[in-house]
């Protein structure tokens, strides 16, 4: 039998200090973190633990050979042509779809059982296929992509509203012009979100094939250096893959930002 | 108008099921094992307890993953509940684990733990950690702080407060996380299985191609598909039950994360 | 009026919370003083914005005050240098809200008997009290219902029950039949009136509803704009038991309809 003591709390002067409490306290943790890899290092050894500096070194020493570079290139190769060629698949089968409701119940079925197929397990078998190139990342990583843009495209063509549609028709406007004025532009906020997860993960898609197969690339460095038991290699490998995506995501989020300020609002578009 | 859709679908099926046949006809077994291979090679070894032993080592990978990494992601915002500060000091650590690629930390895990199962539920903790924990915070952030005022004007205490108002209006948001989370479980303990391993469906798929035995592939990805449609399904009949209080709201497609 | 005083209000005020750097925030109440007696059914009428749901808040120790003192059954349980607050003032203060805040995820008898499991009272006397409770507003059969199966009305009987269950010698009602509609309320008003002459508690009922607030008072008070103090007093002589359904047609009640409404502009 108790009752809850509380203090109201009255926001009075208290905003600032917080703020500095909150950015103090980020910057201990990070620094508790770093120490605590140093620390790791000593107790565990060169084998298991690569100690920070070690792996700075290393990375400065790929940004220096050129490697860091070409790996990246390859790497986002990869992600590049995936990431193109599934968002125009993503795209594009909603849209086809909308033309039968009838081909769309009939065949939904069917691609929700796909997303559940595990995709780096075709990677083998596409090896098979397309032999140790690009070619099975892209795969690959096109299908992720793919999946991605379905889903959010599809949820952004179900959900343009019919009364749009329907007064489109009317006016007597083709189902193109239907499709590329009124539906396309409805559904943009979704297909930008769908981009902006997507995007990110292409890469690290790629980056984890590239432990299948590859001859080069992100990924390709830290395998190779996990086989050749070279623990600061995958310290440093691991660090520029975090980093490359932390920054993509970034990136597209700054982006989303931007392009949100010029951007009709969905708001117009209702009758 | 109900039946024909089924009817659509089973044509569908039908004609996939024809043009794989052909193509395997077309291109040979090497290339594209048949559906009938597939099929009669999955029951065998469904039968002969093969398919079932490594089956297994790959859900037990997921399910004791998804647990270890589950259960720290799901009491963390409960512990931090007054503590906004924390909340917000951990917060960019928090968005930057959950938008790194997991994966990624594939071959250190496995350099750390060898090519057992350890590295393998390490690496799955890490991917269902950052979702879990994302999900269960928004849904007790989502809290009705009226709900709370109430509680405490009856006369609740703290722990009262947070068992009976934040725990079970938190509930949906935690099932929703583990959803999205189970497939990622999945897939991340296969990848780390393609990776090196020996045992589990990763594994199956990676000798079946070093062996040119495409049929083994193929049935071992679709284990590991069924694997994951049925954790799906048990994950919604648990919902379902657990949360028969719910108004009837509208079900999206939910990305499978595979 | 009755007897003892259950509550008193002393030159009540609170002020909006302050904001570094900026003049003193206005007040939403400030030098409001009345008293409640035991058992007795005090309504306040005022404007939306006035500050009820404020002073109710204050009452039941979830918002603290800023000048003037409370006391409560001869105890000051409120002043403007209170440190803590005591939610409910250790069960003695009930308090239903706008927004019944009925636990979705409880069934209707599990909702009632919330405040019993919490407070470790969950035992026979209490269940049956509850499902006497349940009987008494015409909820049986609907006891394994969720809230969301519950239709506004019966939402607002159970989230009355609640309360009720623990009996709390006073008990605040911020608005709590406003949402509902017009044949609904007068329902719910005489459900009121019927269980409340079963056990007198001290009940503060607010609204702004006048015809709401003679219905059910005793005593209606009448609240200003911001900054809000009581504007004028008015004791409703009509006899009980009241037919809330006839209440236009009982001696008295036009006169004080007028008398209020001329107030509250």
């Amino acid at each position: 039998m108790s009752s809850a003591d509380i203090t109201s709390d009255l926001p009075e002067g208290h905003a600032i200090p917080r703020q500095w409490i909150v950015t103090a306290g980020r910057i201990a943790l990070a620094v508790a973190l770093l120490a605590a890899w140093e620390w790791g290092a000593r107790a565990f050894g060169p084998l298991f633990f690569a100690p920070p500096l070690a792996t700075a070194q290393r990375i400065v020493e790929m940004a220096g050979n050129g490697k860091l570079l070409t790996d990246t290139i390859a790497t986002l190769r990869v992600s590049a042509l995936g990431f193109v060629i599934g968002c125009a698949a993503g795209v594009a089968l909603p849209f086809l779809l909308r033309l039968s409701p009838r081909a769309t119940a009939a065949i939904e079925p069917f691609i929700l059982a796909s997303m559940g197929i595990p995709k780096y397990a075709l990677t083998p078998w596409l090896i098979l296929w397309f032999g140790i190139g690009d070619a099975p990342k892209v795969v690959v990583v096109t299908l992720f992509v793919f999946y991605i843009v379905l889903i959010t495209v599809f949820a952004g063509v179900r959900g343009v509203d019919q009364r749009l549609i329907n007064m489109a028709r009317i006016i007597g406007a083709s189902e193109r012009t239907i499709a590329r004025k009124v539906i396309w532009i409805s559904l943009l906020p979704f297909f930008f979100t769908g981009l902006k997860v997507a995007l990110p993960r292409a890469v690290s898609a790629a980056i984890v094939g590239e432990f299948l197969v590859a001859v080069e690339g992100i990924g390709f460095s830290i395998e190779r250096a996990r086989q050749l038991s070279d623990t600061t290699g995958v310290f440093a490998g691991i660090v520029v893959a975090v980093t490359l995506v932390l920054i993509i995501n970034a990136a597209v989020n700054a982006l989303e930002r931007h392009a949100l300020r010029w951007r009709p609002t969905d708001r117009d578009m209702q009758l | 108008m109900r039946g024909r859709v089924w009817l659509d679908r089973l044509i569908v099926l039908l004609i996939l099921l024809a043009v794989w046949q052909g193509g395997s006809a077309v291109l040979g077994a090497y290339w594209l094992s048949s559906p009938w291979a597939v099929a009669s090679r999955f029951v065998t070894s469904l039968l002969g307890g093969e398919l079932i032993f490594h089956a297994s080592y790959t859900i037990n990978e997921a399910v004791i993953g998804a647990v270890i990494g589950g259960l720290p992601a799901v009491l963390l915002p409960f512990l931090l509940r007054r503590q906004p500060i924390v909340v917000a000091i951990l917060d960019p650590f928090m968005v930057g684990g959950y938008g790194a690629p997991k994966l990624a930390f594939a071959p250190l895990f496995i350099l750390w733990f060898g090519i057992g199962i350890e590295s393998k539920i390490a690496l799955v903790a890490a991917v269902v950690f950052f979702i879990v924990y994302f999900s269960t915070l928004s849904g007790v952030r989502a809290l009705e702080p009226k709900l709370v005022q109430m509680a405490q004007v009856i006369g609740a205490n703290e722990r009262q407060v947070g068992r009976h108002i934040v725990f079970p209006g938190a509930v949906p948001a935690i099932f929703a996380g583990f959803r999205i989370a189970l497939p990622y479980a999945i897939g991340g303990a296969v990848i780390a299985e393609l990776i090196s391993s020996n045992r589990g469906l990763g594994y199956l798929v990676q000798t079946g191609a070093m062996n040119f035995d495409t049929t083994q592939v193929f049935v071992a990805i679709l284990a590991a598909t069924i694997i994951v449609h049925g954790f799906i399904a048990v994950v919604d009949v648990g919902e379902r039950f657990l949360l028969r209080w719910r108004p009837r709201g509208a079900a999206l497609i939910v990305d499978h994360g595979t | 009026m009755t007897g003892t005083q259950m509550l008193q209000i002393k030159n009540l005020g609170k002020r909006f919370p302050a904001r570094a750097g900026r003049e003193p925030p206005p007040w939403i109440i400030q030098d409001m003083s009345f008293s409640v007696g035991a058992g007795e059914l005090l309504t306040i009428v005022g404007p939306s914005g006035a500050g009820k749901s404020t002073l109710l808040n204050i009452i039941a120790q979830i918002d603290v005050a800023s000048a003037g003192e409370i006391v409560f059954d001869g105890e000051r349980i409120a002043g403007a240098e209170q440190k803590t607050l005591h939610p409910g003032l250790n069960r003695r203060i009930g308090y239903v809200t706008q927004d019944d805040n009925l636990l979705p995820w409880r069934t209707t008898i599990d909702n009632v008997l919330f405040p019993l499991e919490v407070q470790g009272a969950l035992d026979d006397a209490g269940r049956t009290r509850a499902q006497e409770l349940i009987g008494a507003v015409g909820l049986t059969g609907f006891e394994r219902y969720y809230p969301h199966e519950l239709s506004g009305g019966m939402r607002k009987r159970a989230a009355l029950i609640r309360t009720l269950v623990y009996d709390p010698p006073m008990i605040l009602m911020d608005e709590p039949f406003a949402a509902v509609d017009a044949q609904t309320r007068t329902q719910l008003q005489e459900d009121l009136l019927r269980l409340w002459s079963l056990k007198r508690k001290t009940i503060i009922f607010v609204t702004h509803d006048i015809t709401e607030a003679i219905a059910l008072g005793d005593r209606a008070l009448v609240l200003t704009q911001r900054p809000a103090h009581i504007a004028a007093e008015h004791p409703i002589p009509i006899p009980r038991p009241r037919a809330v359904k006839d209440i236009f047609t009982m001696p008295g009640f036009t006169a004080i309809y007028e008398h209020i409404r001329a107030d509250v502009q």
